[in-house]
């Protein structure tokens, strides 16, 4: 997996491409907390180059939402694609993050 | 499954999880299952794996979990394909795992627990049997995705 962010005030927008399985799923967990312990609190997950996520990068997106729910911060997901928004909404995750078509209506939206 | 069956005997750890899938993924191609069906199974045999590698087999001494799994798959007719992951750990049903609450706050979900939940929706047939030592998780997937993958 690559992780890409940029950082704008509190506003951090995270580029993961690639795969979140068991292997590297706590590389992106670990990268987001950090995010939120240096003051970020909205976090903007760029998923249009996501290609695969199991239950163990679900685990570390509900991590990461508790943690920035706990910080009176919002976690914010956008351009999720094929298997990846097919996870998202057979679990119903999809209704407990915000989700969006693309990057930039997430930042018009926060 | 025995005879001809393909079969494929590794180490329980977490490398196992990219060979055993690649393994199945060219069963699924022989059996004609549409592309998009490979990565659904790509997800199940990650999440099946990755139970037995947590769970199979004790550590020994030194920290390290010492183990086999054993992946078979079968071609009963074109467009269905089964698979069998075998191991020889500790008695353990992964289907016996409650199904999560979906409709739950962020606040109240379990971080965990959806590896199996997400196993039953992209399989079409799903089993445990515990067969002297071996536990043994049989699934299979049709060409077509399951109803309830595609909600």
């Amino acid at each position: 997996v690559n992780i890409e962010a940029t950082r704008t005030g509190t506003t951090v927008v995270i580029k993961v491409v690639g795969r979140l399985d068991a292997d590297n799923a706590p590389k992106f967990e670990q990268a987001c907390k950090a995010w939120v312990e240096q003051g970020a609190r909205t976090l903007v997950i760029d998923m249009s180059e996501l290609t695969y996520v199991s239950s163990m990068g679900l685990r570390s997106f509900m991590v990461i939402g508790k943690d920035l729910t706990e910080h009176s911060g919002a976690l914010h997901l956008c351009g999720l694609t094929g298997l990846v928004k097919q996870v998202f909404e057979i679990t119903r995750l999809n209704t407990v993050f915000t989700m969006h078509s693309s990057v930039d209506s997430a930042l018009a939206a926060t | 499954m025995a005879g001809t069956s393909p079969s494929l005997s590794l180490a329980a750890e977490p490398a196992a999880v990219q060979t055993a899938s690649d393994f199945v993924c060219c069963g699924a191609e022989q059996a004609g299952l549409p592309a998009t069906r490979l990565p659904e199974l790509a997800l199940v045999m990650e999440e099946v794996l990755m139970n037995v590698v947590r769970h199979a087999y004790p550590e020994d001494s030194h920290g390290d979990k010492r183990g086999v799994v054993e992946i078979t798959y079968d071609i009963p007719e074109p467009g269905c394909l089964k698979v069998e992951i075998a191991d020889r750990g500790i008695a353990f049903n992964p289907l016996t795992y409650p199904e999560p609450d979906l409709n739950a706050p962020l606040e109240d979900r379990q971080v965990g627990g959806l590896g199996v939940f997400l196993t039953r929706q992209f399989t079409d047939s799903l089993e445990y049997v515990r067969d002297g030592a071996w536990n043994r998780v049989r699934f299979a997937m049709l060409a077509a995705s399951p109803a309830r993958a595609r909600e």
